[in-house]
């Protein structure tokens, strides 16, 4: 019995240091539940028919599933049994590449961390800047079964088929030429079209340039850079990952739209096309005016997401502000900013933005607006509680003993001192302000009703859930899904950041 | 009894507030105190006592003593800092420091001679407390200052005069918020009167209206009117339909309200089990996947949730009616699950996390040295002293349900407090906005309130904290 058990954690402890094997273990698991999930919505309970399209799907997600699960088998008990991964079965990586072809991203993900075995941070995070670019380009190239594309459309496509194919170049370049922390010079020019990326909302690229940047000048070997050290913590945990590469991928989309996507073919009427059912050419099916609600969910990520920074960065502002003052000053400063700020705290959010609404009526600047003061006092409570427990710490007591002045101390030592809780919390807050706003749109109260927004699609939606359901799910899946991604990047980013993992 | 007054009598004189409250209530029978201080004061041994004292001191040469240091000391301090004062400046310096010293002898002496009961202090706490014992005072003043009695009452209970306190600031917070949204309200550039007579309505029939309802008068005279009506419980009529705003909102809450217990009530029955066994069983797979479905709960919009089991349950399978009536459990069903689903996810992720906090602490070892069961181990243990975080979750939540329900009542069609704010808003209708937001503030404190005080009965530490409040 109690071998059993020491057993068992000595395997688990063996199993832990392979992250392959439980990456693995995800894109099966993940394969099986979609599954599941499919089989159960190909079957309609009323007309007790079966889908046969989205049962075949099921039986596609089964079958990769299934030779998931045996690979998975065999990275277990190579590992159990040497210790290590034979070269064979790295080999195998290149066939869960091949099963991302399902858009199971964790196959894709398994399959490029089976088949190296020194996989430095370099290396992961090109393999998600690829990734990103193909994702995109695989979501417009579905464009090209509509009757007409956007004008930019093929320069698009083949500017992003240049990019991933210089990103897998880099891929090998980072490889081949980053040893440790000694960086080639060759690579420094290199990284220029890297940074230039987040000007496509590519972060991956961008954060991989600043990574070979700072390695390169960074001279010190035995000092390691503190923010890499965060991202190697933060991209040891696949959840939080995903998280990230989904919200990268919707901002990244949301920019790369403005080329690949017809801005028309979401906002005008078309009355030849009205309420479609889902097809290659329109795969979300059209709404009540003929708009293709595919288009319209894609130019929707775009104000969710700027609504939902906007809307977050401005309370930080503020109340970041206001909660460092009433921290540091504490006593009478502290009383009052602190009652002042419990009349915004005892009102909920949402219900003073619907009275801020009311008064101004709705437009997507007072829907930000409406948010942000709601917001207020939850981020001024945390950066107080921060501060306090900064103030009175050494270094602070060192800098007013050098004569340092309270602007400075507050501005320069404690702010940036105190950042990691905010930042998680704005991470997850952004879901919150993406949810509220949906929620506020489907209202009549947020963003005006000719916007393509979330909400908005869902109303629309929401008028023949009788007849056409899926108007009103796809909407509502897009918003889970972002929101999800949030909630684990902020997940993933408070593990991260917490002292104590160190 | 009587000392016990005394003695909280001279507690709360010491504060400024109360002071002046104490004033203010006990106006009747004070004025009788002043008389008595007065006559204590004449009678009274202690300035013959002082004098006595300073002439003793200065006789024993501690005066002359006392002044040489202090010329020393001041001499000293001239030398360091670099400064050259005038003579009289110098002999000013000198004089404070030995005044200072020389009183805080005298005074030592004098606390000596109090100890010894030769003779006492007369302040107006203590001729109040002489007062006491005689009984014709103390009946007079219970009839004519009672006020001052129920104050002193409140504060010698550490709770009651918590929970006072609290309510105090509370009304502060409710003006505040009706500050706020009257603001609010009263810079919109919207015009109720043209939305309700219509565009075609005429500057007449707009100015009857306005002067009707009080808008025509300047930002001040309509906010203390808004001030006047909250003390008074009398809200006002609505734009549209002239109903009683007070009545209406009385009318609505209790649907909220019960939506919202019984969304409560489905959560933590889910929420709490769930977390203590994720949390004993950590990285289990049932600990992922409930983790997972927490994170999904968060994630998912509550009318998109209430549409796809309208859907589901009540198009397709037609088990359950899609709107909601009073009175029909069956109703109730679909919207509390929608609003629990929040609730139940955010709960179980903080009963999780806190009880892998306190999960391997020394105490948890030991109890399980002791030999007690499991279950005793996790539920008087670790679930006890994980609780406080919990509960602060749920006081939370349940005010940002009172509020955010307006959605899901909006999907279900439930007349609620939420929902009622929604369809009068866009007119709008300033009364009912107004009295909706401030009725749910109201609602938000004192539920925090209850938070707090239920933290005293789960954490001795903060209970003994508040004893000594």
């Amino acid at each position: 019995m109690e071998n059993k058990h020491y057993y068992k954690r000595i395997n688990g402890r063996k199993l832990n240091r392979f992250q392959e094997h439980s990456i693995v273990s995800y894109s099966w698991g993940v394969s099986f539940i979609l599954s599941i999930a499919m089989l159960i919505f190909s079957y309609d309970i009323v007309t007790r028919q079966i889908e046969s399209f989205i049962a075949s799907l099921a039986f596609v997600f089964l079958g990769t599933g299934i030779i998931q699960f045996l690979i998975s088998l065999r990275v277990k008990n190579e590992i159990l049994k040497f210790n290590e991964i034979k070269g064979s079965t790295r080999k195998l990586g290149y066939l869960l590449l091949i099963m991302g072809a399902t858009g199971n991203i964790f196959s894709i993900i398994a399959g490029f961390t089976l088949i190296r075995k020194d996989r430095t941070i370099e290396y992961t995070i090109s393999i998600y800047s690829i990734m990103t670019t193909i994702a995109i380009m695989v979501i417009s190239s579905l464009n090209i079964f509509k009757e007409y594309v956007a004008n930019n459309f093929f320069i698009g496509i083949i500017i992003l088929g240049l990019l991933s194919l210089y990103y897998i170049f880099m891929m090998y370049m980072v490889t081949k030429h980053i040893n440790g922390k000694r960086v080639d010079k060759k690579l420094i020019p290199l990284t220029v079209p890297l940074l230039g990326s987040i000007l496509i909302g590519n972060f991956f690229a961008f954060v991989l340039g600043l990574i070979i940047i700072s390695k390169y000048r960074h001279k010190d070997d035995e000092i390691s850079i503190e923010w890499i050290s965060v991202l190697r913590r933060l991209f040891r945990n696949y959840m939080s990952v995903i998280g990230m590469f989904f919200v990268v991928l919707l901002i990244s989309l949301s920019i790369c739209s403005n080329m690949t996507f017809d801005y028309s073919l979401a906002i005008d009427n078309n009355y030849s096309s009205l309420l479609q059912t889902p097809s290659l050419e329109y795969p979300f099916g059209t709404d009540n005016y003929g708009r293709c609600v595919f288009t319209r969910i894609v130019f929707g990520a775009r104000i969710s997401l700027v609504v939902g920074i906007i809307a977050t960065m401005v309370p930080i502002v503020i109340g970041g502000i206001l909660g460092a003052l009433a921290g540091y000053y504490g006593k009478r400063t502290d009383n009052t900013i602190m009652r002042i700020l419990d009349i915004l705290y005892a009102v909920p959010g949402i219900l003073l933005a619907i009275a801020i609404i009311a008064a101004f009526g709705a437009s997507t600047m007072n829907l930000i607006l409406a948010l942000s003061i709601g917001a207020v006092p939850m981020y001024a409570r945390t950066v107080r509680a921060t501060v306090m427990s900064i103030a009175n710490q050494e270094f602070v007591e060192a800098a007013r003993a050098c004569g340092a002045r309270n602007f400075t101390i507050i501005f320069k030592h404690i702010i940036p001192n105190s950042l990691a809780p905010v930042i998680v919390r704005a991470t997850l807050g952004i879901g919150g302000v993406v949810l509220s706003t949906s929620s506020l749109s489907y209202l009549g109260l947020g963003v005006e009703p000719h916007i393509p927004e979330w909400g908005n699609i869902l109303k629309i939606g929401s008028g023949y859930l009788e007849t056409k359901p899926y108007l009103a799910i796809f909407p509502g899946l897009a918003i889970i899904l972002i929101v999800l991604a949030f909630n684990y990047f902020g997940d993933g980013l408070r593990d991260a950041l917490d002292p104590k993992l160190k | 009894m009587d000392r016990g007054v005394g003695a909280t009598f001279e507690k709360m004189y010491k504060h400024l507030i109360y002071r002046v409250l104490l004033i203010v209530f006990g106006i009747l029978s004070l004025p009788i105190v002043l008389i008595k201080y007065f006559k204590d004061k004449m009678e009274n041994q202690q300035e013959v006592i002082k004098k006595s004292i300073v002439s003793r001191l200065e006789k024993e040469g501690v005066k002359a003593n006392i002044t040489e240091t202090a010329r020393e000391q001041a001499k000293r301090k001239q030398e360091f800092f670099n400064r050259n004062l005038s003579s009289a400046e110098f002999e000013k310096q000198v004089n404070i420091i030995i005044n200072k010293q020389f009183e805080e002898r005298v005074s030592n002496e004098l606390i000596l001679y109090q100890q010894k009961g030769e003779v006492s202090a007369v302040t107006i706490c203590s001729s109040f407390s002489k007062l006491l014992e005689n009984r014709l005072f103390f009946i007079y003043s219970l009839i004519f200052s009672f006020p001052m009695y129920i104050l002193i009452a409140l504060y010698k209970n550490p709770y009651a005069k918590y929970i006072s306190e609290r309510l105090f600031m509370m009304i502060f917070v409710i003006f505040g918020v009706t500050w706020l949204v009257f603001t609010i309200l009263y810079l919109s550039p919207m015009n109720p009167a043209v939305n309700i007579l219509g565009q075609t309505a005429t500057p007449e029939q707009v100015e009857q209206f306005n002067a009707v309802y009080g808008l025509d008068k300047p930002y001040i005279v309509q906010l203390l009117n808004t001030f006047k009506s909250l003390f008074t419980f009398d809200l006002g009529k609505s734009y549209v339909g002239n109903e009683d705003v007070f009545t209406a909102i009385m009318r609505k809450f209790p649907v909220t309200l019960q939506v919202t217990f019984a969304s409560l009530f489905i959560a933590i029955i889910i929420a709490i089990p769930a977390g203590i066994v994720s949390a004993i069983k950590q990285y289990s797979s049932f600990d992922y996947t409930f983790m997972l479905f927490a994170l999904l709960g968060l994630s998912i919009p509550n009318f998109w949730l209430g549409l796809i089991l309208i859907l589901n349950f009540s198009i397709r399978l037609q088990w359950l009616p899609a709107t909601f009536m009073v009175g029909n459990w069956k109703t109730l069903i679909m919207p509390s699950i929608v609003l629990g689903t929040g609730l139940a996810a955010s709960v179980a992720r903080m009963t999780r996390s806190s009880m892998l906090e306190v999960k391997n602490m020394d105490y948890v070892f030991t109890a399980r040295a002791k030999g007690l069961s499991e279950w005793k181990v996790i539920t008087r243990h670790i679930l006890a002293n994980a609780m406080i975080p919990i509960i602060t979750v749920i006081g939370l939540q349940f005010g940002g349900m009172l509020g955010g329900s307006a959605v899901t009542e909006k999907v279900f069609n439930i007349n609620g407090v939420g929902s009622f704010i929604v369809d009068k808003q866009f007119v709008p209708d300033i009364p009912i906005v107004l009295a909706g937001v401030v009725y749910v503030a109201v609602i938000i404190s004192l539920a925090n309130l209850l938070v707090d005080l239920i933290y005293a009965f789960l954490d001795p530490r903060i209970k003994s904290k508040m004893k000594s409040y």
